[in-house]
């Protein structure tokens, strides 16, 4: 028997459906305002939608509600010396649904893995309005298609995401250190640090300096300067004073690509490139501006199978399409 | 002209087979209780032969069963009758490394060890290490999405892959990369089965190969013990590289077979690998040894170089062979449980091994709770391999009753159809097949394999019951 809220959401989609009406599915609205002409599904205004409703530490696995704030469920697990391996960006007041339907990764996604890595299980409400579930709470597990990990990135276009079970990991203590080099040899010497045994938990480059961070037992660092951590909230979410006119891309590269005209930030061994720039600077990029819109270049193939994916889990297009 | 003519025709000179003879080695994959001879088997050197196969299979209508080196132990690459085997073994380069990039890019036919071999100069090598991967293939392992001893903190095949091309039944050739936006169709790709495309090349992510790797083996007087000191170890917020857990009939078969100093008066043992630079495995070898102290350990061993960590590890690398020596046939189960049931699960399996008058050998990967109990029987006992299946879906069912799921790194292929109806309810499973159209309307690939018809779940009994609708009316119950 699925509890009051859940069957409140249901009851919400099917009557979208049936009314043929098209639905926004937020959280606290930190990455997506509400648009005129969508009815709001919320996470948020409803307390029964927030909060954990599994956490065993010695599980690794925690299982929490899609409304939850992510301050709230990083102070819970850092009660218990645990920790988001996936270092999700923290826009004020940011839900780990949104989270999840963003597919927001920080500055360890080199080291630890993207969002849907940490991914176990997922239970959503399809545009029919079916409660379903998907995956579990076993950090091996591989039965059915990987509907779980699959949602994640799809934005509120597929489903309501209502719970989530994610794999979490040991909290551990951090130091960072940088140096002024230029930004190509950044890029290169990021790479070749990544590729040995100096456990790295973040590397990037801002304003004319290489930071790398560091965690556990590793040896002395020499031509460096110890900084404190903050850089890593100043790039994760990234949000600089640009003039009105200048448009901000977030490109996802091959991290030791060259430089891009234009940079603002190098995170991410490369993989990430922050750039400021009229059109599209390259190939997976993403304009970023005061929120979250979809990248539309995939070709036709997996055009199509978005599409029929979108027909599987919403056939009567309940959700806002992207 | 028939399918198989229509093959010959278009492909070089010795890629198809049709002689049943020389079909008889494709006519099971590593679950050997089932077989099948296929319509023929297809060696593809390149992706446009692979292109040509799919349109002449669709237009004959005939099933491609996609296979890799055929390690895969649930009937995942069992033939049909009337299908064609395509096997990916010839498609076996490594396409190109990039040290600095750390990624490397391979056909589907690779072995999962060539990998780290190939890279080992650079000081790089794959972590995803399933217990077959002198054999399996890196496309099998993306198709089952595989695991193996270090999973826990490297992951499984998934967390590895950076990108997928495939390609689908229309003969489209298509590229998933983790870079892409919205739904993450790389994530989907994995542990597919062959069902939704062919893999025909894949990029992995390479890791730098850590300084140094360190095993602490200690014996317990209880399997329970064992079991707590397993949470002990993760509750001080340490990642072992490996954690691997064998009752006492395995540790007693592997001693017996591998001759490595196993305490032999265990009732459990528990092997616990630490890897990464000097300073960190020292720190916490140091740490491990003393939470298995503390934890009640009744003897204790660290490995004190890497001749021993080898010859330690062969013992529990040898399970499965130890064990078999014991019995004419043996199956091995794949169930994941929540760890802080472990030993009620134990228990229970004892308790089904009486009533099914079958003895079982555990051996588990006790870091994320994925069981391997290895029932044993003779196959030439008439109905005995039905008791052992009949043992098997029990063990997969008292897994989902503690909060589980019927497998954690073989995947469903055909052997755990039935458990899949147990898991799932009647809804997701239109999900799924609804995922299957999507990608392959003609039902061509892999047909019957991993996801079970709402038919068949509905003979098993599992059927979901929604607001007292029963699915199907129109089907006779019993």
């Amino acid at each position: 028997m699925s509890e009051p809220w859940i069957n409140q959401i249901c009851d919400q989609v099917k009557q979208a459906a049936f009314e043929q009406r098209t639905v926004q599915i937020a959280g606290n609205h930190t990455k997506v305002p509400l648009e005129n002409g969508f009815e709001e599904v919320s996470l948020t205004q409803n307390v029964s939608a927030t909060g954990i409703v599994d956490y065993e530490p010695s599980e690794l696995v925690v299982t929490v509600k899609a409304g939850t704030l992510l301050a709230d469920l990083k102070a819970e697990l850092a009660q218990h010396k645990q920790m988001l391996g996936f270092e999700p960006p923290e826009y004020g007041g940011s839900t780990i649904g949104g989270t999840y339907a963003c597919a927001l990764t920080g500055p360890s996604r080199p080291f630890r893995g993207v969002l849907r890595d940490f991914v176990l299980g997922a239970k959503i409400i399809d545009g029919r309005g079916q409660p379903l579930a998907f995956g579990g709470k076993m950090i091996k597990n591989v039965a059915g298609y990987d509907v779980s990990r699959m949602l994640a990135g799809s934005k509120g276009s597929m489903a309501v995401i209502t719970e989530l079970s994610l794999k979490v990991l040991p909290l551990v203590e951090e130091v960072t250190y940088c140096k002024a080099i230029p930004e190509s040899d950044a890029i290169v010497l990021m790479n070749k640090m990544a590729g040995t045994t100096l456990p790295l938990s973040g590397c990037a480059y801002y304003e004319g300096l290489f930071y790398y961070r560091v965690f556990g037992e590793h040896p002395k660092q020499t031509d460096v300067t110890a900084c404190t951590n903050d850089i890593w909230l100043t790039l994760n979410p990234f949000k600089p004073k640009l003039q009105a006119h200048q448009k901000l891309w977030r490109v996802d590269t091959e991290g030791p690509a060259p430089s891009i005209p234009n940079t603002l930030a190098v995170g991410m061994c490369g993989q990430r490139r922050w750039v400021v720039s009229e059109d599209a600077p390259a190939e997976y990029s993403t304009l970023w501006q005061s929120y979250f819109s979809p990248r539309h270049n995939d070709t036709s193939p997996i055009a199509n199978i978005k599409a029929g994916l979108k027909n599987v889990f919403d056939p009567s297009n309940v959700f806002k399409t992207l | 002209m028939n399918v198989i003519q229509e093959l010959k025709k278009s492909l070089p000179s010795g890629s198809v087979i049709s002689d049943k003879e020389q079909c008889t080695p494709y006519e099971c994959d590593g679950l050997s209780a089932y077989r099948q001879t296929p319509l023929a088997v297809v060696l593809p050197h390149n992706i446009d032969q692979i292109i040509t196969i799919l349109a002449i299979c669709k237009r004959f209508n005939t099933p491609v069963i996609t296979r890799g080196s055929g390690t895969g132990l649930a009937g995942g690459a069992l033939p049909l009758a009337n299908g064609i085997v395509l096997g990916l073994s010839k498609m076996n380069k490594i396409i190109s490394i990039d040290p600095l990039a750390r990624t490397a890019v391979l056909q589907p036919g690779v072995r999962n060890i060539s990998v780290t071999q190939a890279v080992e100069a650079y000081g790089l090598y794959y972590a995803p290490d399933p217990s077959s991967q002198v054999a399996c293939s890196i496309g099998g392992n993306v198709a089952e999405n595989s695991g193996g001893v270090h999973c826990l903190k490297y992951g499984l095949t998934v967390h590895n892959v950076l990108s997928i091309t495939m390609v689908n039944m229309a003969g489209d050739i298509i590229k998933l990369d983790e870079k892409d936006d919205g739904v993450d169709l790389l994530a989907l790709l994995n542990g597919s089965e062959g069902l939704l495309g062919i893999i025909v090349e894949v990029k992995v992510k390479l890791l730098p190969k850590p300084d140094t790797a360190q095993l602490v083996m200690a014996g317990f007087s209880s399997v329970s013990a064992c079991a707590d000191a397993v949470t002990s170890v993760l509750e001080q917020g340490i990642i072992p590289a490996g954690l691997e857990m064998m009752d006492k009939f395995s540790i007693m078969a592997a001693e017996e077979y591998a001759k490595v100093g196993y305490p032999l008066d265990a009732e459990a043992l528990l092997l616990c690998e630490v890897d990464g630079s000097f300073d960190q495995v020292k720190v916490d070898t140091q740490r491990i040894s003393t939470i298995l102290e503390q934890a009640g350990a009744t003897s204790l061993r660290v490995s004190q170089n890497e001749a021993e960590r080898v010859a330690l590890w062969q013992g529990r690398k040898n399970a499965f062979p130890a064990v078999g020596r014991f019995s004419p046939d043996y199956y091995c189960m794949d169930g994941t449980i929540p760890r802080k049931r472990l030993a009620f699960v134990l228990q229970e399996i004892e308790k089904l091994s009486i009533k099914y008058q079958l003895q079982v050998a555990n051996v588990f990967h006790a870091g994320d709770g994925n069981l391997h109990p290895l029932i044993l029987y003779d196959a030439n006992v008439p109905g005995q391999l039905h008791q052992t299946e009949k043992f098997g879906a029990e063990i997969l069912k008292l897994c989902l009753d503690v909060g589980g799921t019927i497998t954690g790194e073989h995947g469903v292929g055909v052997e755990k159809l039935d458990s899949m109806c147990h898991q799932f309810a009647t809804p997701e499973l239109e999900i799924f097949h609804g995922i299957k159209n999507v990608f392959d309307s003609t039902g061509l690939m892999n047909p019957g394999k991993a996801i079970p018809t709402l038919h068949r779940c509905a003979e098993v009994g599992q059927m979901h019951v929604h607001n007292n609708q029963l699915p199907f009316p129109e089907l006779e119950r019993f």
